[in-house]
Parts: structure tokens; sequence; C-alpha cells
């Protein structure tokens, strides 16, 4: 009936089905579950797509994707509605990733939100997995209605996940401003995936972008920009990045999991798949590479001055996504796809293990939090480290390195500005990763110290390890996945590499120099005290950080610490940046310029419409009434003493005023009666016989 | 019958009317009310008899038979009403009965 | 003859509540419920032994020759999901009450009434007899309103009939011109659209007829008398004038202009959707600042309707389609919150959004069905809005992308005001009593059965675009002849 031939190819469907029904499990009210059953089909729901993705991407990855694989096909009239999934390379790498790190996110979220009360535990895990599932689905999709549903379930989700704190009003707040403004993004890849479809005549991405690249009649341009807007709304690039640093207010794995494969993500995904359309407008991919520029920078400069673990590393997605989007504007779709993979990696990483790390810290998510991670989760801070190397780009060692080496190859190709651009992003970014490592190496303050959480569980240590280990070893598949992708590694001179380099350790040198405290801290044997001193610790004394010091000291021309730290030119550049950004904790410039831009104006008209000020609730509906009342105060009002009437009013009164004299002769008396009678009859008899007399 | 027997009947029918007619309006108590109305009747009464004489037809006999019987039955309910307010109410004065007019 | 027992069966459901109700009270809801369930039935037995072809039925009763009024019946796929629709609305109002107490026997009549009427305005083709039906439905309406209103009753319902009952004067006086002007005396709607009307005269009759409907739609500035309405309204008065009175409005417009007045209709559409257009974002707007829920809800129906308006006018294939969906579901979500905003007030007795809150920890049942239909009142992708809403935006990139740009930017708009009322109500903690009582059972079976019907048809629109397909067509295919 539905027009659905079943295949084996169907089981694709199992993928997104397997979260979907966990969250229809765990969101169904009259199933009474226990913490025990909740925590199983969490883990269910969260694992088990990985396991047909797996099957499904090896396959692909030996070289026989199924490619699209329609559910059922309807044709009403001129309409056609095919929908179908699809297996094609790109969606199987992005797949695979997102199932993975879907999968260590909800691992790990099983321990992190172990405290939490039973019902909000279903709806986390319940909205965890939908959200999880919308992301699958709109990477597998295989037309545009599917990715769509997809794209903009995952809206719904951040909304519900980011407000997951029910009771917090700025977590209300932030999720609202999430949904809003990715919503106008949603609006214009709506629109986009609506002309295409109107190119087109069919809702198949395997028709839609061939359709897009050979539209005519100037519709390519507008659709290619609509697909932009719709990306970088998504992925918070400038200039609709200022929802994502509010959106930290929702728990941690939540911004794990938003941050690193799924929504903010999907931007550049979106990208990576229309990317023959942008490819066919030349101006709109340098628009793409610019912006995308602009904000890598912007975001790794705004990062740079962040207090908060979590707002540093909101910028730093912000910024990474930018270089991935200045990556898909020089042509260079698959070494953003290969980054796409590295960046999920570390960055679910990163987010996991500041959130175990800071987890029940009375500090929230202040970058001081962090301190004294050393002692307290060695592992976590072991994985912070791993991550933030990777992050940072340190060369050869790690994953990020190699996927920023082959994105800033093929920005070379494309000019020189974008790509120093693109370098001092490496630099900052490298400087705003060291900086929180660094704060992480502090030992905790006195009082802190004594203080320790719950021991991990395998459930925190499991992610974390393995994501450790991805992102420093990653770095292998990168040249894989861009051949797998169909693409060329990119080359560069070998000055470029050698510069690009030097990039990641110049930025770190400049967090060292930004922090001048912080550059002795990290040798306090002394400090340690009675405590083992733990191989991780000596291993990282004498490779890294004993080197590192002794190079700022260098940098630096001294011996000591820095006396007069405004002074010196790295911190007046912090200083610099913090006054043009509009500091750590506050919205940025871009937040309050919106807000009275469009915010206050668009509350000023709404109250306008409601009656404040004015006075008049919605003054268009009541205006018919208003034209009635009008009229019949000029038609009506006029003749409103009506004359007429007036006069029968007044017959009305005479005839009153008679019938009370009239009315004062009754006196109810038989003899007063009597006596009127009497005078009646005597006047008719005398009346009688005066007519009778002639 | 001569033209002044006549005139002094008719007269006298006359006096007795408004003799009736003043006991009526004059007095207050009901029951010499009631006696004065019977009075008034008379008067009609016998200017009908004098002019059935004088014209020698016998309607006018006829007219006091029916003013008789008007006579009692009026006496017959005036009495009844009056006794119902006496013990009702123990009421002699008419000009207290204004109920009538509400 | 089967055509007619489905507006009579409604008709005597209401007339033996009402006598039933004399002697017992349950005798009432069950005489309703089955003669509502009767009319399902016929409808189903219509569908087996209907054509497949323009119509699925027809038929013709001579009532008043001499006048050239007859009862010309005729139901095709439009005409039949909006049957089906107030049939279940009707019965779903019916069991929402089940347990009312305030003059329940006439609180049933005057539901079954009401769908009766609605049901005569969507089978009728004699201009006559609809328009009979078309100031029939206010009657049973404007009871509801009045009779088991909340406070401000009587004005609310005045108004709704003020409104309604001058607008009704411009198709009444239309329908008279027409039969007054024909060769022959006849009202028939199949013989006016053979006939050749002059385009001048083609646009006075359309705007006669377009005043009714877009008051009933309603459309700004006609739309005053909604919220007031929908405010004061009981709750299934609520359900069943978002559900089934908005869409008479709009089946009016998707019916007649297209078929009576195709080159009016040229002239006037893009009026239309201009008004459509405004309506759209002003109705958004409004929604945004409002702080009593139903009032909320109110004017997002008046921005949804104004998309309907849009599609409609826009006269391609795909706006109408998408017209024909949004129609339908905004029927189910409109309707679902009605009640849930329903069941809310009757059990802390305020509507006022600023002190409400927290439905998510005391009540998550209610939380859950209020997120589904927050999502459809979005136009998320995956329920029915969606899809109508999107078919409305494709056929207006068409006609012309300013339009679909406007429409697409009150779904953005949809999102302030739909978080509003979402997070006001569900997230948060109350500020006055919370509401501790979960959905009831009785309350339960309706919203499920509001939330089958948004997925389904929102995931497998199929059953609604065959229907309308055989409207939709005609409808292209007139305007098309039409075509200047």
């Amino acid at each position: 009936m539905f027009g659905i031939v079943w295949t084996t190819d169907l089981l694709l469907l199992t993928i997104p089905s397997i979260a979907l029904t966990g969250f229809m499990l765990l969101g169904l009210d009259p199933l009474r579950l226990r913490a025990f059953e909740i925590r199983v089909l969490a883990i269910l729901g969260g694992v088990g797509p990985l396991i047909p993705m797996l099957v499904f991407a090896t396959e692909c990855f030996h070289g026989s994707c199924i490619g699209a694989v329609p559910i059922f096909t309807l044709v009403v009239g001129e309409s056609t509605v095919a929908l179908a999934l699809q297996l094609d390379p790109l969606s199987a790498l992005v797949g695979l990733t997102v199932s993975i790190i879907g999968a260590a996110v909800i691992l790990y979220s099983v321990a992190y939100m172990a405290g939490t009360a039973l019902g909000d535990l279903r709806r986390f895990f319940a909205l965890m997995h939908l959200f999880l599932a919308a992301m699958l689905t709109m990477v597998l999709a295989g037309d545009s209605i599917v990715l769509f549903l997809g794209w903009e379930m995952m809206g719904l989700c951040s909304y519900l996940l980011i407000a997951y704190n029910t009771t917090s009003a700025q977590a209300i707040r932030a999720g609202r401003k999430a949904f809003i403004m990715t919503r106008f993004a949603d609006a214009m890849l709506l629109a986009a995936l609506l002309l295409l479809f109107l190119e087109a005549n069919s809702v198949r991405l395997d028709a839609l972008i061939p359709a897009g690249v050979a539209a005519q009649d100037g519709m390519r341009p507008i659709i290619a920009a609509l697909l932009l807007g719709g990306a970088i709304g998504k992925s918070a690039q400038l200039p609709l990045h200022t929802w994502l640093p509010s959106a930290m207010a929702g728990p941690t794995p939540v911004s794990a999991l938003l941050h690193s494969a799924t929504m903010v993500a999907a931007g550049a995904v979106l990208l990576i798949r229309f990317a023959p359309i942008l490819a066919a407008e030349p101006l709109l991919q340098a628009l793409t590479a610019i912006l995308g520029a602009a904000t890598a920078l912007f975001g790794a400069a705004s990062a740079l001055v962040q207090q908060d673990v979590k707002r540093l590393l909101a910028y730093s997605s912000i910024s990474q996504i930018g270089t991935m989007m200045l990556s898909i504007g020089v042509g260079a779709p698959q070494a953003a796809a290969a980054h796409f993979v590295v960046h999920a990696i570390f960055k679910s990483l990163l987010f996991l293990a500041a959130g175990d790390i800071a987890h029940h810290s009375p500090q929230g998510t202040a970058l001081a939090a962090l301190r004294g991670a050393r002692q307290r989760k060695p592992l976590a801070f072991l994985a912070f480290l791993a991550g933030a190397a990777s992050l940072a780009g340190l060369p050869v060692i790690t994953a990020g390195w190699w996927s920023k080496e082959a994105m800033l190859a093929a920005v070379w190709s494309a000019g020189p500005i974008l790509w120093v651009v693109a370098l001092a992003t490496a630099v900052l970014t490298a400087a705003y990763a060291t900086r929180a490592a660094l704060v992480a190496a502090q030992p905790a303050p006195a009082a802190e110290a004594a203080q320790d959480d719950s021991s991990d569980t395998g459930y925190t240590l499991f992610p974390l390890a393995f994501l450790g280990f991805g992102a420093l070893l990653a770095g292998g598949l990168v040249n894989p996945i861009i051949r797998f992708l169909g693409g060329d590694m990119p080359h560069a001179p070998a000055f470029t590499l050698a510069v690009a380099a030097i990039a990641p350790i110049a930025g770190a040198v400049l967090a060292l120099a930004l922090a001048p405290g912080a550059a002795d801290t990290p040798m306090p044997a002394a400090r340690t005290g009675g405590r083992r001193a733990s191989v991780v610790d000596r291993v990282l004394r004498v490779l890294v950080i004993q080197p590192f010091v002794r190079l700022v000291r260098w940098v630096n021309g001294q011996d000591g610490g820095v006396e007069d730290p405004v002074g010196t030119g790295p911190a007046r550049l912090v200083v610099w940046l913090r006054r043009t950004l509009a500091g750590p904790t506050a919205p940025d410039r871009a937040d309050r310029l919106y807000k009275r831009a469009f915010v206050l104006p668009f509350l000023q008209l709404v109250r306008r419409l409601n009656g404040y000020g004015s006075g008049v609730v919605d003054p268009l509906g009541n205006l018919p009434a208003r034209a009635v009342l009008r009229l019949q105060r000029a038609l009506a009002d006029a003749l409103a003493p009506d004359w007429i009437d007036r006069w029968w009013r007044r017959i009305g009164a005479a005839l009153l005023s008679i019938w009370t004299s009239a009315r004062r002769l009754q006196t109810g008396r038989v003899r007063d009666h009597g006596l009127a009678m009497v005078a009646g009859t005597a006047g008719l008899l005398l009346l009688a016989w005066g007519y009778s007399w002639h | 019958m001569s033209d002044t027997a006549f005139t002094g009947l008719i007269l006298l029918a006359g006096a007795l009317f408004a003799v009736g007619c003043f006991g009526v309006l004059a007095r207050r108590a009901i029951l010499v009310q009631l006696l004065s109305l019977e009075i008034a009747l008379s008067g009609p009464a016998l200017a009908f008899i004098v002019a059935g004489a004088r014209h020698g037809q016998a309607a006018g006999q006829g007219m006091f038979v029916l003013i008789l019987v008007l006579a009692a039955a009026e006496v017959a309910l005036g009495l009844a009403l009056y006794l119902r307010l006496r013990r009702r109410s123990d009421v002699t004065d008419s000009d207290t009965l204004r109920e009538l007019r509400h | 003859m089967a055509l007619t027992l489905l507006i009579l069966f409604p008709f005597l459901g209401g007339v033996f509540a009402l006598l039933a109700g004399k002697a017992e009270a349950t005798a009432a809801r069950i005489a309703a419920a089955v003669f509502l369930i009767c009319g399902l039935l016929t409808l189903a037995w219509v569908v087996q032994h209907g054509d497949s072809g323009r119509w699925i039925m027809q038929s013709r009763h001579a009532w008043a020759p001499a006048l050239g009024v007859n009862i010309i019946l005729a139901i095709d796929g439009l005409s039949f999901i909006l049957v089906a629709l107030s049939l279940a609305l009707g019965l779903l109002t019916v069991v929402l009450s089940w347990n009312s107490t305030d003059r329940a026997p006439l609180l049933h009549a005057a539901l079954c009434w009401t769908v009766a009427a609605s049901n005569g305005v969507f089978l009728s083709f004699d201009l006559v007899v609809f328009v009979f039906f078309w100031e029939m439905m206010l009657i049973p309406a404007f009871l509801l309103i009045a009779i088991w209103g909340h406070a401000n009753r009587e004005a609310a319902a005045m108004k709704f009939l003020i409104f309604n009952a001058i607008a009704g004067l411009g198709l009444l006086a239309a329908v008279f011109w027409i039969g007054a002007t024909g060769p022959t005396l006849s009202f028939d709607a199949f013989e006016v659209a053979k006939r050749d009307i002059p385009v001048a005269a083609q646009i006075w009759l359309l705007l006669g007829f377009a005043l009714a409907f877009m008051v009933k739609l309603p459309a700004p500035p006609f739309h005053a008398w909604l919220p007031d309405a929908h405010t004061e309204a009981p709750t299934v008065g609520s359900i069943l004038l978002a559900g089934l009175l908005l869409k008479t409005g709009a089946y009016g417009l998707f019916r007649f202009p297209a078929m009576l007045f195709p080159e009016g209709m040229h002239v006037l559409a893009p009026w239309g959707m201009a008004l459509g257009a405004f309506g759209t974002i002003y109705g958004a707007l409004v929604a945004c600042g409002q702080t009593d829920a139903k009032r909320l809800v109110a004017y997002t129906s008046v921005a949804h309707m104004s998309v309907v308006l849009m599609g409609i006018c826009g006269g391609v294939h795909f706006s109408l389609m998408g017209a024909g969906i949004v129609m339908v579901a905004h029927a189910f979500s409109a309707s679902a919150l009605f009640l849930l905003i329903g069941a809310i007030h009757d059990r802390v007795h305020t509507r006022d959004l600023r002190e409400l809150g927290g439905l998510q920890r005391s009540a998550p049942r209610f939380a859950a069905a209020f997120a589904l239909f927050f999502a459809a009142t979005l136009a998320m992708p995956g329920t029915a809005n969606f899809l109508g809403e999107a078919l409305v935006i494709t056929g207006l990139f068409q006609v012309n992308w300013v339009y679909a740009s406007i429409t697409l930017v009150s779904l953005v708009i949809s999102v302030v005001y739909g978080t509003r009322l979402f997070q006001r109500i569900v997230f948060g903690t109350a500020r006055k009593t919370p509401v501790s009582l979960d959905l009831s059972f009785r309350e339960l079976g309706p919203v499920i059965a509001l939330a089958i019907g948004t997925l389904l048809f929102g995931l497998l629109p199929q059953f609604l675009m065959f229907g309308l397909d055989t409207a939709v067509n005609s409808a292209v295919d007139s305007l098309n002849a039409a075509a200047p």
C-alpha cells in the first residue's frame, strides 16, 4: 500500500530506529522503569546504532556502498514524495563518527547523570536518544524531507536539552535563543530545499544536487546562498554565532554531543553534502571561505579570553568549524570532512574530560574548576591534555595536526591571505588550548584539594580512554578519509608545512607567556609533598613542560617570572582582545548588537501590538469594531436627540401629570363617589333637558 | 287625577329622593346610608305609580314592582356586606373603607 | 440519501439527546455519541459504494422547485475529509464532556447541531441551502459560548454572532444576485459554474462570498471575534471553533471562488495572498505578546489560517494541496492545545501564562503531550503541519517568492510564540497552584487520538493527498481555463 519494497538494505533504517526506540521506550510514561532499567535502556539506545552502522560502514569502506535505499515512493498528481535513506562514503563516514561519539557520550552520561532524579534521568536519555536519532537521520538521509526532518528535530532537541534544567531561567533563555536563531537557519535551508525540489521535481538528493548545479535563471546563486545561510546558522558561524556560547547552560554531555559530532557540526556536513552546488558558484564559495576564516579567527581570539571552560570550548567549536567552512570554501570539502572526524573526537573528549574534572566543583564550569585535576582525576587530566594537544595541533603526534595540515595546504592553494588568517587561527588555537591545559595542571587550592569526588567508573574511563587514543592516533586516518571521499591530499610547499608545524608551538609559547605564574607551577615537586609523584607527572615534566618553560623564559629574556604582566606584549594582546571582544563571561559584542538591533525592536513591536503604551490590544482586529463605532458617532449621534421621539415623550409626560391629578379625585369614600354619581346624573339630566328644550 | 295632585305627588317623590340622597351623602353610618338608600328608591317608585295613574297605564305599577325587587335585593346584599364588615373588623363608618381606592 | 443521512444523523443526535436528557442525562450523551458514530459509519458506507471519479457521490432532491431551490448534495475527497473531521471532532467533544453536569443534554445537542450544520456546509451545492447551513452553524456555536463559557461569555458570544452574521449578509446578497440574474431561477452551483458571468460582476460576487469566508477563516482585519470567542468558550466549544468553524471558512474559499468565479479569482487572488501574508505575520506577532494561553493559541490560529488563505490564493497545485493539509493539521494541533489548556484551567482555574509553570515536574504526561503539539504548532517535520506549510511555501515559490519568504519568516516567529507558550507552562515552577493532577484517561483518549492524527498525516500523508487530489485538480483546472 505504501509502495515499500522490503530488502536487506532497508536495515539501514535500524540505525536511527534503535535510538528512536530508546527515545520512545524511555519517553513512554505508562512504562514504569527503575534506575537500573533506565540505565540499560540508555546504553542500548546509545550504543545500539553503532552496531548496524559499523556493519554498513565497513561494507562501504570496502568499496560497496549500498547507495540510496528508497523507503517509499508516492506519486499524487504532480507531487512526488520519494523518501529514501542513502549510504554513500560521506554518510558512512559521518554516520560512523556520529554513532561512535554518541555511544561514548551516552556511556559517559550514565555515570555523569547518576545522581539525578528518576524522571529527569528518563527525560535526559530520551532526549539524548532522539537527538542522536535526528542526527543519524540527517546524515543518512537520501532525500530532502528526511534530511530536513533530522535537521529540524535536532533544533527541537537542542532546545529541550539546553533547557534541561527547567528551573534555571538562564538555561531556558539559552535554549530558546538557540532554538530561535537556528530556526532562522532552518528556514533558509527549507527554502533552499524547496527551491531545489522545484528545480529537480524530486526530493531525492541524488537528483537534487545535479539539478541544483544545473539550475538556470539565477536560481543557483540563490539556492547556494540559502544553503550557506542554513549551514552558518546551525554551525554558529559569524554572524549567527551568538547562541552557541549561551547554550553552555545545558549539562556537559549535551554540550559534548552538541558540539562535536551533531548539531553544530551538522552545518559543515550539510555544506560538504551540497558542496557541488557551492562549487558551481565561485562568489559564494569565496564568501564561505571568507566567513569561515573570519569565524575561525574570531572564535580563536574569543576563546583565548574566556574564563569559563565551557564557553572556551564553545568558542573553540565556532572557530574549528570556521576552519572547516574555510576548507569547504577553498574547494576541499574532503579535508573538511577529515577535520570533522578528528574534531568530533577531540572536542567530545575535551568536554567529557573537563566535565569529569569539574563535576560537582563549587566553581561550576569556571576555568579555575579544572585546577588540581592532576591529583584528583589523573586519567581525566591526561585525556584533557590529549584533547588539548590535538586541538592545538601539536605536530605529528596528534590527530589534529594531520587534519589541520591538510586544510592549511588546501587553503594555501587558494591564496596567501586566507592562509595567513588560518595560520593565525592555528597559533591562537594552540594558545588557548595550552592555556586551558596549564590551568588544569595547576594544583588545586588547599581548600579544594581535600574534597574528592566519586571515583571514576568504567562508564567514564572507557569513553575517555578510547577518545583520548583517538585524539592522538586518528591522524593516520586523515589521508585515507580524503581518498575515500574521492579527494586528493592537498599539497603545499615545504616551507608552509614547516611554518604550520611551528604555529602550534608558537601558540603554546604565547600561552605560557600570557600566564607567567603558570609557567612555574608545572614543577611543584615540593608542593605535592608526601604524595607519590606519579609516572604521569614525571613523564610530563620531563618531556613537555620543562622544555616549554625554558622556551618561555627564553622568549621573555629572563629567568624568573614576569614582574609586570600587563607590560608584556602578549598580555597587552589579551587585554586588548578582552576589551574588543567584550569580556570573558559577558555576552560578546555581536550578542549585544543583536539585542539592540533585532530583539528589542521585535519586543517593542509585539508590545505595541499588544497595547503597551498606545493602549489598544490587537489594533487591527479592533479596526472593524472601531470603524462601526465611529460610524455610529458620525451618523447616529448626529440624530441622537430624535425630535419625534421627544414629542412622544412629552405627550407621555403630560398624560402622566393628568393621571396624577385625576387620581386625586379617587378618595375611595362611598359618600364621595355617591356624590359624584349624583352630580353626574344630575348633569346628564340637565343636559338632556337642555337638548329637549328648544 | 288633577294636575295639582299630580304635581304635588311628583314633588313629594322628588323630595323623597332628595332626602334619601342627602342621607346617603351626609351620613357616615353604613346602616343609615342603607336606610337612606331605601328612602331614595321610594321616591322614583312613587313617581312611577303617579305617572302610571295619570296616563292610565299598568307599566307604572310594573316598574314599581321591579323597583321593589331591586330594593329588596339591594338591601339583602347591603345588609350581608354590612354584617360581614361588622364581623370582620367592626366597621360602621363607611369613610374608613377606602381600600377600593387602590 | 446517504449524504442526507450525514447531516440528519448528527441533527437527530442533538434532538434525541435533548429529549432523552429530560429523563436521564446518561441517555443524552449515549444518544449523541451513537448518532455521531452512525454518521461515521454512513461515511464509511459512502466511500465503499461511491465512485472513483470527480465526485464520490451526488444526490438531488427537490425542495422548492418554484423558487429554484433544491437540495443538492455532493461529496468529493475534500468534503469527505472535512466531514470525517467534523464527525470525529464531534465525537471527541462528546467524550470530553461526558461527565458534564451543567445542562448536559443541551450541551450535547449543541455539539451535535454544530456538527450537523457544518456537515451541511461541506456537502451542499445548492447555494441557498449552503447559506442556510452556513447561518445555521452560528446558532449552536453561539449557544456553546453564551451558556457554557467563562466570565465574559455574553459579550464574546455577541461579538461572534455580530461579526459572522453581518459577514453572512455578503454571501446572502451575492447568492441572491446570482439567482436573480441567471437565465432561469436556479441556485445550483454546478449550473452557475457553467454560466458566463462578466468579470466585473464576478469580482463583486467574489467579494461578497469572500467576506463571509474570510471572517470565518478569520483573516485580518476581521479576526477580532476569534480570540474573544476562543477565550470565553468552554473547552469543547474552542475545539469545535478551531477544528470546524474556521475550516468552513477555509472550505468555502477552497471550493467556491475557483469553481464559480475563476476570472474574478485571477483578479483578486494577489490581494488575498497579500492579506494572508500580512495576516500570518500579524497573527504571529500578536501571539508573541499574549498572556492568556487560550488567546495565544487563538492568534496562532489566525497566523495558520492566513497561511491557508495564501495557499488557496496561490492557486497552484502545491499551494492548494498544502492549504488542504494545513486545514486538517491545524484542526488537530489547535484542538489539542485547547484541550490541554482547558484541562489545565479545570485544575488550577487560570490560563495566565505568568501564573502557570512547572508542568514538567508535576504532570509529566501533560508535559509530553504539550511538547508534541507545541512541535506541531511550530510545524516540525514529522507533523502534518510541516507538510502542509512546506507544500504551501513550495507553491508560493512558484507564484511569488516574496510571499514564500514571508511564510518562512512566520515559521521563525512561530518559534518565539511557541516556546513562550511551552516554557511558561511546562518549564520552571508554578507561580500559583501547581497542576498536580496528570491527564485523566478521559482526557488522554482524545489527546492520543489527536496525536495519532497529527503524526499519521505527517509521516504518511498519502491518505490526505489522495483525498485532496481531485478537489485540488479541479480547482487548478478551473483557474487555468480562466487564465487571461
